[in-house]
């Protein structure tokens, strides 16, 4: 009888980690993979008019580059120009943006679309990764690569 | 011969590579979670002394962490122990999820936690310290045999603030094979980095590459005998160093605040983390271009 009872406790345990397993493989399956841009990723007004407190400081571009570096390069590539599944940095799109709404999506990521959530880092640091985003090379089809809204 | 496997066994555990500068904790958890697509391989150790005469032990685990989505992130622990004067055990593993219910940052960000353990009584790396405090006279030969099918739930709280985290964790476990009620325990810890600028240098003792902070950890009883009577709670600086752009050192000391605790926890973690490790697993699989 209780042979019989730990067989069963042990064939449970079996199918939960079953289920588990497959629950965890499928979800890993079914990540985003290829980047599109998300028109409902906006950032409020208080944020769009924040503006960089590193503006002045040129010699934090350093450090910005190489937050940008160890945190973005693997989805961003190293020029920034991205990859299949992060946007490329170097576009008017991105460029056109105010440092306040950069600040903001670098912050609070889109979960939807696999941009992390970075604000884990202080925040003069996010501050330097906008920074450093605005010296990024502007791309040929690109003609204003620091304009703020 | 059993006596060299063992020490290999612990050895292996506690050289193994794991986390990327993050928070200083060992018993608290932040909102922060893996990126997606990241693998971290930590190992960690917990050494207690107990008071009177009790022996001190060493408890070793590795920690296998994905980021499943930006919102879910998924954890692997395999643990052993080895008692002073006693026997080195393997004391099981454990199964963590960690899901964000709320995609943006807030004033206070929720995380729900729910890990599975299949452990025995034997387990000693203390990740938290729920219910009544551990006996620690027990023999391994004994406590070994004593399985625990357990699942514990947490919600974590948790707010950055002018880069100081605060985080709040309150803790229910039920232990599936005895009847213990549900145990309560909270954790509650604050951390901030040392540097909050980056330099350009590649610098590994820069300031911004320190996180210090404190927790404070502990059991508040179970639904048999609620409340802090035979209870054990801690007190524990923490420091951690990113040494490089993948890997990191943790240390705490954590001093017993009740009768019932150990009277000192000392904890080393290293953690190296694997970017981008699933397009990394995914090219091995990918057909070569002609």
């Amino acid at each position: 009888m209780k042979m019989a009872i730990s067989k069963m406790r042990s064939r449970f345990w079996n199918i939960v980690l079953l289920v588990a397993s497959a629950l965890l493989a499928g979800i890993a399956a079914g990540q985003n993979l290829t980047y599109r841009q998300d028109p409902g990723w906006q950032p409020p007004q208080a944020a769009v008019i924040r503006s960089n407190p590193l503006a002045q400081n040129t010699g934090a571009i350093g450090g910005g580059r190489k937050l940008f570096l160890r945190e973005c390069s693997e989805c961003h590539g190293q020029e920034g120009s991205g990859r299949k599944r992060a946007a490329d940095l170097l576009l008017p799109e991105v460029q056109k943006q105010s440092d306040g709404a950069l600040f903001w999506k670098i912050t609070n990521g889109n979960a939807r679309h696999g941009m992390p959530s970075f604000s884990r880092l202080p925040e003069l640091q996010r501050w330097q990764l906008v920074l450093y985003l605005r010296q990024l090379p502007a791309s040929a089809s690109s003609a204003s690569p620091a304009q703020k809204e | 011969m059993r006596r060299v496997t063992r020490y290999i066994f612990l050895f292996m555990l506690a050289a193994l590579p794991a986390w990327a500068q993050e928070s200083p904790y060992f018993v608290t958890y932040d909102h922060h979670l893996e990126e997606p697509g990241n693998l971290e391989v930590e190992t960690q150790s917990n050494a207690g002394f107990p008071r009177h005469s009790e022996p001190s032990y060493f408890a070793p685990y590795i920690e296998l962490e994905y980021g499943i989505t930006t919102r879910w992130t998924s954890e692997l622990y395999l643990e052993g122990q080895s008692r002073s004067g006693d026997s080195t055990i393997f004391t099981g593993w454990r199964l963590e999820n960690r899901f964000r219910p709320l995609a943006r940052e807030h004033r206070i960000n929720p995380i729900l936690y729910f890990e599975y353990e299949n452990i025995n009584e034997a387990s000693r790396i203390q990740k938290e310290a729920p219910g009544h405090a551990t006996e620690f006279n027990v023999p391994n030969s004994e406590s070994r045999h004593i399985r625990a099918h357990e699942l514990e739930t947490k919600l974590i709280l948790s707010s950055d603030v002018h880069d100081w985290n605060i985080s709040e964790n309150f803790i229910a476990e039920k232990n599936f094979s005895h009847n213990e009620g549900i145990e309560f325990g909270y954790a509650f810890g604050v951390s901030r980095p040392l540097g909050t600028i980056a330099s350009a240098a590649n610098c590994h003792f820069c300031r911004e590459n320190f996180i210090a902070g404190a927790e404070v950890f502990g059991g508040a009883g179970s639904t048999q005998a609620f409340g802090f009577q035979d209870t054990a709670h801690y007190f524990a600086p923490a420091l951690s160093w990113q040494v490089s752009d993948n890997s990191s050192l943790r240390f705490s000391p954590a001093i017993g605040l009740t009768s019932k605790s150990a009277a000192v926890l000392l904890r080393f973690g290293y953690s190296y983390e694997i970017r981008g490790f699933k397009d990394k697993l995914a090219g091995l699989f990918r057909s070569k271009q002609p």
